[in-house]
């Protein structure tokens, strides 16, 4: 498939919003340009546990992502075949109190159309015998596992094959900006060390939790929070369905299976400089005691790495531990915010909704840019993340 | 409303050349099993019975050239007799008879282990080898030395 | 990392296109207990030199992107301990493939050499489990029965597989594509064409579980020249593996099938 479309887009982020954003407007027939400082991936995508939502974490306290989540989650298992341990998920009552939780959670999820099961307790230790056996009660819902890097890989490979130019390693130093508009970005080439520019009709912010600092570089703002959390992988697979613990969002609350080895997480505080997080040790011994709530076995398992990622959450700045701020994904377009035109920040979010996010930025972007192609991302089977290596068709 | 092309991009054809591959060891590529640092049994035992195979053949080379001095006459026989009857000599002769004993029973192991059979003793196999050719190389050498 | 209470020199290998000079820089690097090589090498990227490019994505060995050589060993940097090498620590890129440039290879070649096909989701078996009364499941035993495989090496090999469970669950495959059996075969320097472990690992598991893919068709694959033969049973690519991919296992495993695959065949038909 060739560009249609004269327009050229540049798109500063290689994660998974960049990537999914890549693949959105190169389907659309325009010309493509994405680069990141380092390796795709490398910033917060790569780092998450690997959990494909179902919603039902949101589905009480956020109708709407949970809506937006059950919809891009049976989308993306579409798009994306063979990509998704689809072995669904279970919110486990652990203790009684857990079980007040029960009823919300059941309705909350109905509610937004996300498919829910009750399961006693045996039905539970059956499906997973790891689980505590002191367990209450249980539901069962479509989570999915899936490795983040390399279904965002997916996206970046049919966005190659489409005609778009991935350009890992090339680091944008500052914003081509004159009177009010940007034309394009300095750039440094780490495999060369040279630098140059590159021109574009619209720039789009894509760099997850430092937007903030490439939108400043056009004199323009985002509300972003960088909000870190600390994760701990376990070696030993000791469970195949995601486990979820059923109460209201809090610390160690999740395993994830990823292949041989079992992720807890997570925490959560906000940062003001993404780079250099911390793993603090109190945060990791909280992984072991409360994921050990979900699975005994994972008090004695052996500690693989333990590792931070700051989710690039939206919304008013000054939140205390991030869980306030709503997760939702959000387009900002500079030109109406700040008179800042020839720019969008596209921000927010969580990898189950790339797709949707980067179709709303994709919409956004074409209609500044005055062309009309409708978005075919949900229709579009994926190539695999192999393809991203192999060599273009001539 | 059109940009210009992006082959004004600093590197985009230095990242299409071919860049340099690093091998092991500090030779040449074709040399890389050479190197015995950073291995483990496996890789080593590798170079092991290469070299053995190696020190082997090119005995197999002297003994063919050896003997063609029958041709020759009686005199460089004797000289070379008083050459190879010699301590320091036959002390060599330990160690070739070591290496073939690696060699052998190596060999049955990578044999046995390339054909899929006993896969997990592989190591023990390996151990078990080393150690038996280096108690018919110590034997050897005392037997050479008259002691045994 | 926060508690940063020891410092050690980092040599790291530098590669840059254009100007064709390879060299290793030094840098002295303030780490913790429990700081990792790449936590080192990010903090250099981060406060002394953010020219020096590597890859990296999930921090914890599971998507396989930051192998490298440590003092010539093959490592993921995110999971190789500062705190377990020396006072000084070299760090070059992976063996056998191109570099494009500092520590980061061009991995088009890797993955050039798999089988055309290359599912990545395949059935998952019993989760391990603390019960040392649980026995192994037949499930289990049937797996150990094709490719003749124990978890004695393995780092959890204290541990059982707790019964099957009600239902099938799939799961990722073992391999991470990363690249260090690779780097570590010594056949794969002398052999360019040499397919190399983690493709031939990859084919294994296609006999061991099909999905669609033909026998005839793996076989044939495998046993080209440049392909199983090749092998010469160092074992140095399942020593370098950081997940349970077990390639040299799995090469063993597909000569085995090569070689009397058939006469297994008809054992089980009897």
């Amino acid at each position: 498939m060739s560009t249609r479309h004269d327009a050229h887009v540049l798109i500063v982020g290689g994660g998974a919003t960049g990537g999914g954003l890549a693949h959105d407007l190169a389907l659309r027939g325009l010309r493509v340009t994405l680069v990141d400082r380092g390796e795709l991936t490398s910033g917060t995508t790569g780092r998450h546990h690997g959990l494909l939502h179902s919603g039902a974490r949101y589905a009480v306290g956020d109708r709407e992502a949970g809506v937006e989540c059950i919809r891009e989650n049976t989308l993306l298992k579409r798009i994306a075949p063979d990509s998704f341990e689809c072995n669904d998920g279970l919110f486990v009552a652990v203790c009684d109190e857990d079980l007040e939780y029960l009823e919300p959670l059941v309705e909350g999820c109905t509610g937004a159309g996300i498919p829910v099961q009750r399961l006693t307790a045996a039905e539970a230790l059956r499906l997973e015998p790891n689980l505590n056996p002191e367990l209450r009660a249980a539901v069962r819902v479509p989570d999915a596992t899936v490795d983040p890097m390399r279904l965002v890989l997916r996206f970046f490979a049919t966005a190659r094959h489409n005609g778009a130019d991935i350009l890992p390693y090339m680091e944008v130093t500052g914003l081509l900006v004159h009177d009010g508009l940007v034309s394009g970005a300095e750039v440094r080439d780490h495999v060369t060390g040279k630098t140059g520019e590159i021109h574009a009709d619209v720039v789009v912010n894509a760099a997850g939790p430092w937007s903030g600092k490439v939108a400043a570089m056009a004199g323009a703002s985002v509300p972003i929070a960088p909000s870190p959390g600390v994760l701990l992988a376990l070696r030993g697979r000791f469970c195949n369905m995601v486990i979820n613990r059923m109460h209201k969002s809090g610390d160690g609350d999740i395993v994830v299976p990823q292949r041989g080895l079992s992720i807890v997480g997570t925490t959560s505080w906000v940062v003001e400089d993404p780079d250099d997080l911390s793993v603090p040790e109190d945060h990791v011994e909280r992984m072991y005691t409360e994921g050990s709530k979900l699975i005994p076995a994972l008090r004695h398992a052996a500690r693989r790495a333990a590792w931070s990622a700051a989710r690039p959450l939206v919304g008013a700045t000054g939140a205390a531990t991030g869980r306030e701020l709503s997760r939702t994904f959000q387009t900002f377009d500079h030109g109406e915010r700040e008179g800042i035109e020839g720019f969008v920040t596209i921000t927010g979010g969580k990898s189950t909704t790339l797709r949707g996010m980067a179709e709303l930025c994709g919409d956004v972007v074409c209609s500044k840019l005055g062309i009309d192609e409708p978005c075919r991302t949900a229709e579009t089977v994926l190539l695999p993340h192999t393809a991203y290596y192999s060599p273009l068709a001539a | 409303m059109s940009a210009p092309a992006t082959n004004e991009l600093p590197g985009t054809a230095e990242r299409d050349l071919p860049g340099p591959i690093h091998h092991k060891g500090p030779g040449p590529a074709e040399s890389g099993w050479f190197d015995p640092r950073h291995r483990g049994h496996g890789g080593r035992g590798l170079a092991l019975h290469r070299i053995t195979g190696l020190v082997i053949v090119l005995y197999l080379y002297l003994h063919l050239g050896v003997l063609s001095m029958l041709l020759i006459g009686r005199s460089s026989w004797s000289s070379f007799l008083s050459l190879v009857t010699a301590k320091s000599f036959l002390a060599l002769e330990a160690v070739l008879i070591a290496a073939v004993a690696f060699h052998g029973l190596n060999g049955i192991r990578v044999a046995l282990v390339g054909s899929g059979i006993a896969v997990p003793r592989e190591q023990g196999m390996f151990w078990i080898a080393t150690a038996l050719a280096i108690a018919v190389g110590i034997f050897a050498a005392l037997h050479v030395l008259g002691v045994l | 990392m926060s508690d940063r209470t020891d410092n050690r020199r980092f040599r790291v290998y530098r590669y840059k296109r254009g100007d064709g000079a390879e060299r290793f820089d030094e840098f002295d690097v303030p780490v913790g207990p429990h700081s990792s090589v790449l936590d080192a090498l990010r903090w250099i990227q981060l406060h002394l030199d953010p020219s020096l490019a590597m890859r990296h994505s999930c921090l914890h060995a599971s998507c396989g992107t930051c192998g490298m050589q440590v003092d010539g060993r093959e490592e993921l940097a995110c999971v190789c301990w500062v705190q377990d090498q020396g006072t000084q620590i070299t760090v070059e890129p992976l063996a056998n493939l191109p570099i494009l440039t500092d520590l980061v290879v061009e991995m088009t070649g890797f993955f050039e050499r798999f089988p055309h096909a290359h599912p990545i989701i395949r059935s998952s078996e019993p989760p391990v489990s603390e019960d040392s009364d649980a026995e192994a499941t037949a499930h289990h035993a049937e797996v150990a029965l094709q490719t003749d495989l124990t978890l004695h090496h393995h780092p959890l090999h204290h541990l059982h597989r707790a019964a099957p469970p009600a239902v099938d669950f799939v799961r990722l495959e073992d391999c991470i594509e990363c690249g260090l059996c690779l780097s570590a075969c010594p056949v794969a320097s002398t052999s360019h064409e040499y397919v190399g472990p983690a493709a031939l690992a990859a084919a294994e598991r296609l006999l061991e579980e099909p999905r669609g893919v033909k026998r005839e068709d793996v076989l044939a694959w495998a046993s080209r020249p440049e392909g199983v033969w090749r092998c010469h049973v160092s074992f140095e690519c399942t020593q370098a593996c950081p997940a349970d991919a077990i390639p040299a296992e799995r090469i063993m495993a597909l000569r085995r099938q090569l070689m009397f695959g058939e006469n297994d065949d008809k054992e089980k038909e009897r």
